[in-house]
């Protein structure tokens, strides 16, 4: 589906919607815009096989929006509905078209001489993605601050469901690609009494909600999620999250011929948060087995276990200062080299990142409408531990993000 | 690698140029629960004569507004006229913050109708059935012929939310109600509105409007404090941790006899 049509689509939902809103409680309507200046610097090979730094990027972008409305019908019945606007969609299949003729005259073009591959980037300059579209049912189960939510929501796995942006950056789970930060699904969360922790079980497609064309799960697997947070006294969460996943079919549809690619992926996640004062520490163990048990091999080389480690720490300045300023901080390792040589994604890194925010224009409930982000970060590739081709064969990276975020939100009461 | 330094050394002084160090001034800062506002700002005038070296703000905005100033430690205080609730709870201790509630008065929500409206008394299904929708006339109340004009607080407001678990037991206020955001508003659109019906703090009643007994029940000290108002609450500020110094000695005050006297002075019910 085209960007297009996509917001065609958008369009007619909302003015159905329309109705339906009328009669609503209360209509939240929120924004949230990221205009992001990028510069990276990559070690590439030049002529000779040696390594040299080279600027690989330099761009401004308007790197996410989200517009959303949620939906307050009663006090236990909510929905939320959010687009995902970006200007670099990478992530936007296409059909691209080859000629293969030397003359380069001859038209209409023989049905032979035309090659047609699958290629990412953008068609039109920008992507639109649906983000979430659910409804949070509150008493239909009958337990004290249980919520059934059904539709696009959020994925609770690790930090992915409630990463806010601190740092220039998305989740661990998300940027290793371990889970979506959103999918189709049906989940049930809620939280503890006492603020003792949170809690969900969900199942869900299992494919995230960006995937298009031949990237789409082609099988009829749902996957399963479990995940617990706890805070025993306050300023201290631990928790752990579970998912099992599968990628592609089994075997094939005719014929019964089984698929040696298809993966069964147990992803294991734990999460600790120390708060103190004006520090906030988070960490984050990811642990990725991916096993497939069609392949023929007796030694089973395919199978793979990528493990992970995050640690943000957050310094927030604002008791001390007449500014709201926070310093930020990241280091993650990440380990997939237990991958067969020959796989493009068997990597080794480690990567840092230093920054600081300025949060100002705050909102009644001292919320910044407005964020102003630097960041720096520096990324290292095990060059052994990693396939030749990783990263688009950039070696060592360091990247500077400046990033102006802006929020918005209105409240329409009936 | 020159590149790369250049790039470190630009971030490390734009960061350390912005950390120039200011010391905050001492004051007492809360916000929150427009219902506790009145409260507030009294007895914070009342502590400040007795204490001039002591600065409080008093900021409204809405029980959910303090709660969410306290998590992001902008307040000292967070007034609410409902208890917090656990997803509240647990977004504050996983920050580090241990929301420590203290009450300071007790509140009946008045149900109030226009002064020349006969009935008396509502019990809570009549009043669920009005706000609901189901009840529309109030001749189907042994009143007037008079369509019933319902007014409600906007739903981010304590005082609706705690009105809604109470007399609506969660129920969804009809489409046509007309929502308002304060209690001034409600009581002042209701003195003017010959079928109107509203609900406010006790401390926003005054005789524009009359009061109607719930289940036969009047608000006044007695009923509220023994909970046989069937619509009674206590309006709560709440501390990171147990209070301590100033804060305390303000939260102390509040519930002192000098301080509930206050309370009484504002239309509200003491603690004792």
């Amino acid at each position: 589906m085209t960007s297009k049509s996509l917001l065609t689509l958008t369009i007619c939902v909302g003015m159905l919607l329309l109705p339906i809103l009328s009669s609503a409680l209360e209509t939240k309507l929120s924004g949230e815009f990221w205009g992001r200046w990028i510069n990276e610097t990559a070690q590439k090979k030049d002529a000779s096989g040696a390594y040299t730094d080279k600027v690989i990027s330099n761009y401004l972008s308007l790197e996410r929006g989200y517009f959303g409305l949620e939906t307050k019908f009663s006090e236990s019945t909510k929905a939320r509905f959010t687009i995902d606007i970006f200007t670099t969609d990478k992530t936007h299949e296409y059909q691209a078209s080859t000629i293969n003729d030397s003359t380069q005259t001859t038209l209409p073009i023989e049905p032979a001489t035309l090659t047609t591959t699958t290629k990412t980037g953008s068609l039109d300059g920008a992507g639109l993605k649906i983000k979430y579209a659910y409804v949070d049912f509150g008493k239909l189960i009958p337990v004290p601050d249980m919520v059934l939510s059904a539709g696009m929501q959020k994925v609770y796995f690790g930090t992915i469901y409630d990463w806010n942006y601190t740092l220039i950056g998305k989740a661990p789970t998300d940027e290793y690609k371990v889970a979506n930060s959103a999918d189709l699904g049906v989940t049930l969360n809620g939280f503890l009494p006492q603020g003792y922790g949170e809690y969900a079980l969900g199942v869900y497609n299992g494919e995230g909600y960006k995937k298009v064309a031949s990237s789409l799960k082609e099988n009829t697997d749902f996957a399963y999620l479990a995940n617990l947070r706890l805070t025993p006294i306050p300023g201290i969460t631990v928790g752990g999250s579970y998912m099992m996943n599968t990628v592609g079919r089994s075997e094939a549809l005719d014929g019964g011929v089984k698929n040696a690619s298809y993966e069964e992926q147990n992803l294991m996640d734990g999460v600790v948060r120390l708060a103190y004062g004006p520090v906030d520490v988070w960490g984050e163990y990811i642990s990725k087995a991916v096993k497939y048990p069609n392949e023929t091999s007796s030694s089973k080389t395919k199978e793979y276990t990528a493990t992970g480690l995050s640690i943000f720490p957050i310094i927030s300045l604002k008791e001390f200062l007449p500014y709201d300023i926070q310093l930020v901080g990241r280091y993650d390792t990440w380990d997939e080299s237990d991958r067969i040589a020959a796989d493009k994604s068997r990597s080794s890194l480690s990567a840092i990142t230093m920054g600081a925010n300025y949060n100002f224009l705050h909102d009644e409930a001292a919320n910044p409408n407005m964020q102003l982000q630097l960041n720096y970060t520096t990324k290292k590739y095990d060059e052994a531990k990693s396939h030749s081709d990783f990263a688009d064969g950039k070696k060592d990276t360091s990247q500077i993000n400046l990033q102006l975020k802006w929020r918005f939100s209105s409240v329409i009461a009936n | 690698m020159n590149n790369r330094i250049i790039k470190l050394s630009l971030c490390l002084i734009l960061i350390l140029s912005s950390v120039a160090v200011f010391a905050k001034g001492k004051q007492i800062t809360c916000s929150g629960s427009t219902t506790v506002l009145p409260v507030a700002q009294a007895t914070a005038e009342a502590f400040m004569d007795a204490n001039p070296e002591i600065n409080i703000s008093v900021r409204g905005g809405g029980s959910g507004v303090g709660v969410a100033a306290l998590q992001n430690k902008t307040v000292d205080i967070a007034n609410s006229s409902r208890p917090m609730k656990s997803k509240e709870i647990s977004q504050c201790k996983s920050k580090g913050i241990n929301p420590t509630a203290y009450s300071i008065a007790n509140d009946g929500i008045s149900m109030v109708v226009h002064k020349n409206n006969g009935i008396k008394n509502l019990s809570v299904a009549q009043i669920r059935d009005i706000y609901t929708g189901k009840v529309k006339n109030w001749k189907d109340l042994g009143g007037a012929n008079m369509p019933i004009v319902v007014i409600s607080r906007d739903v981010a407001s304590g005082t609706y939310e705690v009105f809604n678990e109470k007399a609506l037991s969660g129920a969804k206020v009809d489409p046509s109600a007309q929502l308002l955001a304060s209690n001034n508003a409600v009581v002042s659109s209701v003195s003017t509105t010959p079928g109107a019906i509203g609900y406010a703090g006790l401390g926003y009643v005054n005789e524009s409007v009359r009061v109607v007994t719930v289940n036969g029940i009047m608000p006044n000290e007695v009923t509220v404090k023994d909970s046989s108002y069937p619509l009674s609450r206590k309006l709560y500020m709440y501390t990171n941790g147990k209070a301590s110094g100033d804060v305390a000695r303000y939260i102390s005050f509040i519930q002192s006899n000098a301080g509930q006297e206050i309370v009484k002075k504002q239309g509200f019910i003491s603690l004792n």
